[in-house]
């Protein structure tokens, strides 16, 4: 793990707790002296704690400027890791502009007048859409095309952190993450994963589209990179896995996981029409124009689409390069659930 | 000079034990509990206090040398929420404060649920951990909560008991006893033949003791040496208490379902847990504790079940007034006063 003399000696985490977080922060948490983390709840605080006593908890919401004073309270020079967000509100789509719009917001205002040395945003494919065509890939001087309230919140949010470097107020580097995998994943993953070992996770069509993946262990090294490589400041970077993946290798790469963890899978594979990811995707945009949110809709209207992207760049000036594959990351994240035992 | 030790859960079934041991052993002990202590021994001092409660548990480990964590919500709470908040962020707490107020050891009190219905027997402390239910999960999420805080520094060894038996133990145990000693049937899922193991209280906790004094971070199965199927256990207890009481047979599955049913309706005592396991083999190879902590255990499943029973039988009249935790009180037996019945 990088710790040249260029790390901040502080790290501050927003959405420690979360998938990428919890990742993050066992990262850095042995290389820095502080590592300052925002938490959602209370209970999340000694789960983090517990990791090393470097780690300090700040419980509270990033909406809450409050909070947010909290979380740079007598922090000193600092290096920020902006990895609050909401992918799947509850319901309504208010949550997305108000979680990751108004709270990059804040968090970028306490850090400017903190003296934080760098501030690397996490953000996502949604500002960009899917690809235009099967073959197209993403990359950095791809126009913006928000897909959805998500995609809308997550573009304004990479354009107030582009601002504040603009004006000189902060060195900010933009990570854009695809769909990611890997240890700390949520419930909703391991339902995922169960559903692809009981042959009920459906693919639209051919399962033939492109989609990049991140492992969450390629994805820490690509924050961590930006933390640090020289030049980087003021840009924004696709980090990924090394190429991207058809959605029927994802699927397979997830059976060939858990059978080598010791889990028997079925075989069978269940296609939906590729009409059924139109509509699904018709009826999500619909609903969302009333500000409403239905998460299976989404996945599904989105699991038709090519959403890939080239990480030359990120190569290229950050030093990142992707250790973890596709079968080795789905079977480390197999471990880990098994571990807790969770049911897959 | 003792150590000063921290018993968490003190006032439960087996803390208070173990904390009454440790007093015995020379140690000064702090009980600190959601509950007070029956009676308070000379040398203990009693902390009122949640686990989930971070201020509480800080001020609770403070100039304290070893910490013994017992306090959990045990299956019959059958409370997925609780089972997270005590179990799983409780141990957090403990382990966080623990290590924050410079704690020399931390013995961690597990359960044999981690292990689900181990493909094979006996089980060792390296047999993968595949727990059935939510208690079981929430244990073993506890225990990689051990391992993290190993890596950060704090010495934490775990103890997995069977399950537990001694005076004063009730719980489900209640209704069995209530049964035999009023010369009803009692009985075994399927044939019975499951070979079933038990620990003693006082076994255990010469066990945690132990463990307590021994450097570095290990993982311990624990359980008598001495046992037979389920059949042979409650054969030789309705043998000792001569009310004509038999064991019998029910099948498994129709008794399962019926334990599952009843108890969701909130008619029988039961958790997950005991239909899942009551009829299925399960016991520890205790070679480790053995070598390592010349631990050796004392009795066998039917004494201790004889021991749980006798006390019972001294103690009746006392168990059903007083409120005190799952383990320590008389369960309600609901719709199984039908079973009873049938003789």
């Amino acid at each position: 793990m990088t710790s040249d003399s260029r790390t901040a000696r502080v790290a501050v985490v927003t959405g420690a707790a979360g998938w990428l977080g919890q990742n993050l922060v066992r990262a850095l948490a042995g290389h820095r002296e502080r590592v300052r983390c925002l938490v959602h709840d209370a209970e999340q605080a000694p789960l983090l704690e517990i990791v090393a006593p470097s780690i300090e908890t700040v419980v509270g919401d990033v909406r809450d400027p409050a909070t947010v004073d909290r979380l740079f309270d007598a922090i000193g020079p600092a290096a920020v890791f902006n990895a609050a967000g909401v992918i799947h509100p509850g319901g309504r789509t208010r949550e997305l502009f108000d979680v990751n719009v108004g709270g990059a917001q804040l968090v970028l205002d306490r850090a400017r007048r903190t003296g934080v040395t760098r501030f690397v945003h996490v953000s996502s494919n949604s500002p960009f859409g899917a690809n235009a065509t099967p073959n197209q890939r993403f990359t950095e001087d791809s126009p913006y095309n928000p897909y959805l309230a998500y995609g809308e919140s997550k573009m304004e949010a990479e354009q107030l952190v582009q601002r504040s470097y603009d004006r000189g107020d902060l060195a900010t580097v933009i990570i854009r993450a695809p769909w990611f995998y890997g240890p700390f994943q949520p419930e909703r993953q391991t339902r995922f994963f169960s559903a692809v070992r009981r042959g009920m996770f459906p693919i639209p069509g051919a399962g033939t589209n492109c989609r990049s993946l991140a492992y969450t262990g390629n994805l820490v090294h690509g924050l961590l990179c930006a933390e640090v490589a020289d030049g980087a400041a003021g840009g924004a970077y696709w980090v990924a896995d090394a190429e991207p993946y058809e959605l029927r290798e994802v699927i397979q790469g997830v059976r060939v996981a858990l059978e080598a963890e010791g889990l028997p899978v079925s075989q069978r594979q269940p296609h939906l029409p590729a009409l059924a990811g139109t509509v699904a995707a018709a009826l999500d945009r619909v609903l969302q124009d009333r500000g409403l949110y239905v998460q299976g809709l989404h996945v599904l209207g989105e699991l038709k689409d090519t959403i890939a992207c080239d990480i030359s760049r990120a190569r290229a000036d950050l030093g990142y390069e992707p250790a973890t594959g596709l079968v080795d990351g789905m079977r480390a994240s197999v471990r880990w659930c098994l571990e807790r035992g969770a049911r897959i | 000079m003792g150590r000063s030790i921290l018993v968490t859960g003190g006032s439960g079934y087996f803390g208070e034990i173990l904390a009454g041991d440790a007093v015995a052993n020379g140690d000064r002990v702090r009980i600190f509990d959601i509950n007070p202590p029956a009676a308070t021994a000379p040398g203990v001092e009693y902390v009122h206090g949640d686990v989930r409660d971070r201020d509480a548990v800080r001020a609770a480990c403070d100039g304290v040398d070893v910490v013994l964590h017992n306090v959990a919500q045990v299956p019959l709470a059958r409370d997925r929420e609780l089972f997270r908040s005590v179990n799983v962020v409780g141990t957090a707490n403990l382990l966080v404060a623990a290590r924050d107020a410079g704690v020399s050891k931390v013995v961690h009190t597990s359960s044999s649920a981690v292990f689900g219905i181990p493909e094979s027997n006996p089980v060792t402390e390296e047999t993968p951990c595949r727990p059935l239910e939510a208690y079981g999960r929430a244990k073993l999420e506890a225990e990689v909560l051990c391992r993290e805080a190993v890596a950060s520094g704090l010495d934490v060894t775990v103890i997995r008991p069977r399950t537990i038996l001694g005076h004063g133990r009730l719980g489900i145990f209640g209704v069995l006893f209530e049964f035999v000693a009023d010369g009803a049937p009692v009985y075994v899922l399927g044939p019975g033949d499951n070979r079933y193991q038990f620990v003693h209280t006082a076994d255990l906790a010469d066990a945690c003791l132990r463990a307590a004094g021994r450097e570095g971070p290990s993982v311990y199965n624990i359980g008598t040496t001495e046992f037979g199927t389920m059949r042979d256990t409650l054969q030789a207890l309705v043998d000792h208490a001569g009310t004509g009481s038999e064991v019998r047979s029910l099948p498994v599955a129709p008794a399962a379902a019926a334990m599952r049913v009843l108890a969701t309706v909130g008619m029988a005592p039961f958790a997950p847990y005991h239909w899942l396991l009551y009829g299925r083999s399960l016991w520890f190879d205790v070679t480790r504790a053995r070598t390592e902590l010349g631990w050796e255990p004392t009795r066998s499943n039917a004494s201790m079940i004889i021991e749980s029973y006798d006390w019972f039988l001294a103690h009746r009249d006392e168990v059903e007034s007083s409120p005190r935790s799952h383990h320590q009180s008389a369960v309600r037996p609901g719709l199984l006063r039908i079973l009873k019945r049938l003789r």
